[in-house]
């Protein structure tokens, strides 16, 4: 689909790229049904609460240096805010850098939702530029804001010239899309319509801009890149505004998460002509070496790519194998956004465990250059299936699965959501860190962290002895899927 | 002491709502009745005539401007024979959100004991079509118990009047608000007082009352008044009184049966047309 950057009002995942919250089959069925075009969500007549796309959207804006970010809604609306300003500010002194990021509310009112506040907001953006000096203004909508339909564009156009920084309207109301990775793409879209600059005459770059959460592996990732002088561009986790200006002058993108990465990747491609890297991602060793060999092509590498892996393969693979042993036929279940789940489950096949179960916690059918997203076609290559779900978080659901399933392990991204399968007595793995299985090195690590959580399962078992989950033997019995409605 | 009869007045923009409420008030002044009326659009133009021009503040404009520790005479005029008049105000046109300021100004005028038990009715005069919850805010909780849909013997009127009676049938299913006729306000078009009856009929109501067009009632407008005032002996003023009469007279409450658009259109085939009605000269 076209990217259409002059509308600061980008459709919804579910319109763009015509993502789901709701399927339970196979995973066989759900990559066949994307790439012929028939598949289609359900809805659930019961639905626990999910995650708000304006946080996430906004978090990731928060995250870039020394920008502000004005939330033009009630006071409520803003609440999310704390978490993200506190988080740029840990994620600024972790890598020693500063970053003057500030996260401001209009604190609307009663009147304001009644009469409109626009001149409120137009006085709250002069007063942050004056007060903070911001290298960038995101001006964000609300849900309140949203209905009332205030004219945040016309106000970020008033006051453009007189703030003389980048400053955008960001359309982020909570209410539009089911998919909180949509706030992912309000994000990417604001950046580019704005801060991302068309490429300097002349200038020649080695640079990859790597489109990641938190940027843990970066002086990892910086060494790798200088075997090939390369240097990454770690987005959007303490960038600064200037980095964000030259994006379109780098030699490629890639992700760390294809739901993460992919509006911005596919957006540089289609405006500037930056290649997107759309290999299945780092994690594991097949998708490490995809992923380099991948980059090796689109830079004119591809000969220290090479050597590289061997030199590598030599060192690594030994010691994976080793540990394999100990995990040749256990099982597991895991949950976690479809960037990922798809992703760790072929790691688990290559490491001998045994997925029986993968929840997505939403599922693109297709990527913004019309694909069926590279983790499921990788898996359908390799004749690799197992039953597979789509739902946004709905932990009942997870909860059913793993007391039919019983597997030796769950795998979960998001927080709590370990904490419910640790209480059931069903040994846990937290894979938080986006880096957690990156490259050969942390396969390995990853490996052995399994090993650990499944070889003594006192904890769990002594833990779930002692709890009781509100969910009735019921619930139990059910399908998983009792709740979710025939699809229209 | 009886309960306050509260009315809610709907119709199609412009078809005359606020003209019509007016003069049945004034009406029901004449019988004896103590009357309060809520203007429920941003114009604020519900309670010109009976105040002799746009003569207060809306209750927004001074919750905005005084903040909510108000008074109630500050947002309350005393009209033509002692009814009292609010108007509720709004947002200018394109900002904000009208709806939620009716929401509001209701609760304020609840707050602040605007409905005293000496008023025998109270009406609320509603922007155009009920176009979102706020506009439907005096049938919710309670508030409105009876509904008068205004309507001319015009598609867009009969259109708007079905429209109405889906909102009015949404909100009877929960509370106790009903629909007490329709109330035509002519404007001399072919069969108008059988198609309205026709209408009607099918809304499962009945035409409550048929007043005629007359220019006295533009002359009244003019004049800042209602035609009770402006001539009280003029044929219309007794159309107005007997509008009043009509209303403190009606027991016919009921759950509209709203039209498809299909048949809204062939009664409009049926009634709406006279033979050579084309054949129009000037």
């Amino acid at each position: 689909m076209a990217i259409n950057l002059s509308n600061s009002n980008i459709a919804t995942r579910e319109n763009r790229i015509g993502s789901i919250t709701g399927y339970i089959g196979t995973l066989k069925d759900l990559a066949t049904q994307s790439s012929c075009g028939t598949l289609k969500g359900c809805s659930r007549c019961f639905s626990q609460s999910s995650t708000c796309l304006s946080a996430c959207g906004l978090s990731q804006l928060a995250a870039i240096r020394d920008v502000a970010i004005i939330h033009h809604g009630p006071a409520g609306c803003s609440v999310t805010g704390a978490s993200s300003y506190y988080m740029s500010k840990v994620m600024a002194k972790k890598r020693g850098v500063t970053s003057d990021t500030v996260f401001v509310g209009t604190d609307m009112n009663e009147n304001d939702t009644i009469f409109g506040s626009t001149a409120t907001l137009k006085s709250v953006i002069l007063e942050v530029n004056k007060r903070y000096s911001p290298k960038a203004i995101f001006v964000s909508s609300s849900c309140a804001t949203g209905i009332i339909g205030e004219d945040i564009d016309s106000i970020v156009d008033e006051v453009r010239d007189e703030v003389g920084v980048p400053i955008v309207a960001v359309h982020c109301e909570g209410f539009k899309s089911r998919i909180w990775a949509t706030g992912f793409d309000i994000a990417d879209h604001a950046v580019l319509q704005e801060i991302v600059q068309p490429p300097r005459e002349g200038v020649k770059s080695n640079k990859i801009n790597f489109k990641n959460f938190f940027e843990s592996a970066r002086p990892e990732i910086i060494e790798i890149f200088k075997k090939f002088d390369l240097e990454p561009v770690f987005l959007y986790c303490n960038s600064t505004v200037e980095e964000l200006s030259h994006l379109s002058e780098s030699l490629a993108t890639t992700c760390i998460c294809g739901t993460l990465g992919n509006y911005l990747g596919n957006a540089l491609e289609e405006k500037y002509g930056v290649p997107y890297v759309r290999s299945i991602n780092q994690c594991g060793i097949s998708g490490y070496e995809a992923w380099l060999r991948e980059i090796g092509k689109v830079t004119g590498r591809l000969e220290a790519v090479e050597k590289y892996i061997a030199e590598e393969r030599e060192k690594w693979l030994p010691q994976i194998e080793e540990v394999k042993k100990e995990l040749k036929g256990l099982t597991a279940v895991l949950g976690m956004g479809p960037g990922y789940t798809f992703e760790v489950s072929r790691v688990l096949d290559e490491l001998g465990i045994k997925v029986v179960w993968a929840l997505a916690w939403h599922y693109d059918k297709k990527y913004e250059n019309g694909d069926v997203p590279p983790s499921m076609q990788y898996l359908l290559d390799n004749d690799i299936d197992f039953e597979a779900s789509v739902a946004d978080q709905q932990n009942y659901e997870v909860m059913n699965i793993l007391n039919k399933y019983k597997p030796d392990m769950y795998l979960s991204r998001h927080p709590g959501s370990t904490v419910w399968a640790i209480k059931n007595g069903t040994p846990a793995i937290y894979v938080a860190d986006e880096y957690m299985i990156f490259g050969y090195k942390h396969t390995l690590e990853f490996a052995k962290t399994i090993v650990d959580a499944i070889k003594n399962r006192s904890f769990e078992e002594n833990l779930a002895k002692r709890t009781k989950l509100p969910y009735t033997d019921w619930w139990y019995q059910q399908n998983v899927d009792e709740f979710l409605e025939e699809a229209k | 002491m009886s309960e306050i009869r509260q009315i809610a007045i709907y119709g199609k923009g412009g078809i005359g709502k606020s003209t019509t409420t007016q003069n049945l008030t004034a009406g029901l002044v004449e019988h004896g009745k103590k009357v309060m009326v809520v203007g429920c659009d941003p114009k604020a133009d519900s309670t010109r005539l009976l105040l002799g021009g746009l003569a207060q503040k809306t209750v927004l404009d001074t919750i905005r401007e005084e903040g909510e520790d108000v008074e109630l005479d500050r947002i309350m005029k005393t009209g033509f024979g002692g009814t009292k008049c609010v108007e509720s105000g709004g947002p200018e046109p394109g900002v904000g959100c009208a709806g939620r300021g009716i929401i509001t100004s209701i609760n304020m005028l609840e707050n602040l004991g605007a409905y005293t038990d000496e008023l025998d009715y109270v009406f609320y005069d509603v922007l155009g079509d009920v176009v979102c919850g706020g506009f439907a805010m005096p049938i919710r909780e309670g508030k409105a118990k009876e509904i008068y849909i205004v309507a001319s013997g015009e598609m867009m009127a009969l259109y708007a009047a079905n429209n109405i009676s889906k909102g009015i049938q949404r909100y009877a299913r929960t509370g106790g608000v009903r629909l007490g006729g329709i109330i035509c306000n002519s404007r001399n078009v072919d069969r108008e007082l059988d198609l309205l009856r026709a209408f009607s009929k099918e809304l499962g109501t009945k035409l409550l009352y048929f007043v005629p067009r007359d220019n006295v009632v533009q002359h009244a407008e003019i004049n800042k008044k209602t035609v009770i005032e402006y001539k009280p002996d003029s044929n219309q003023a007794q159309e107005y009184r007997n509008l009043a009469q009509a209303v403190i007279d009606n027991t016919d409450f009921v759950i509209p049966t709203p039209m498809t658009q299909e048949r809204l259109e062939e009664i409009l085939m049926e009634y709406g047309m006279m033979e050579l009605a084309d054949d129009y000269k000037i």
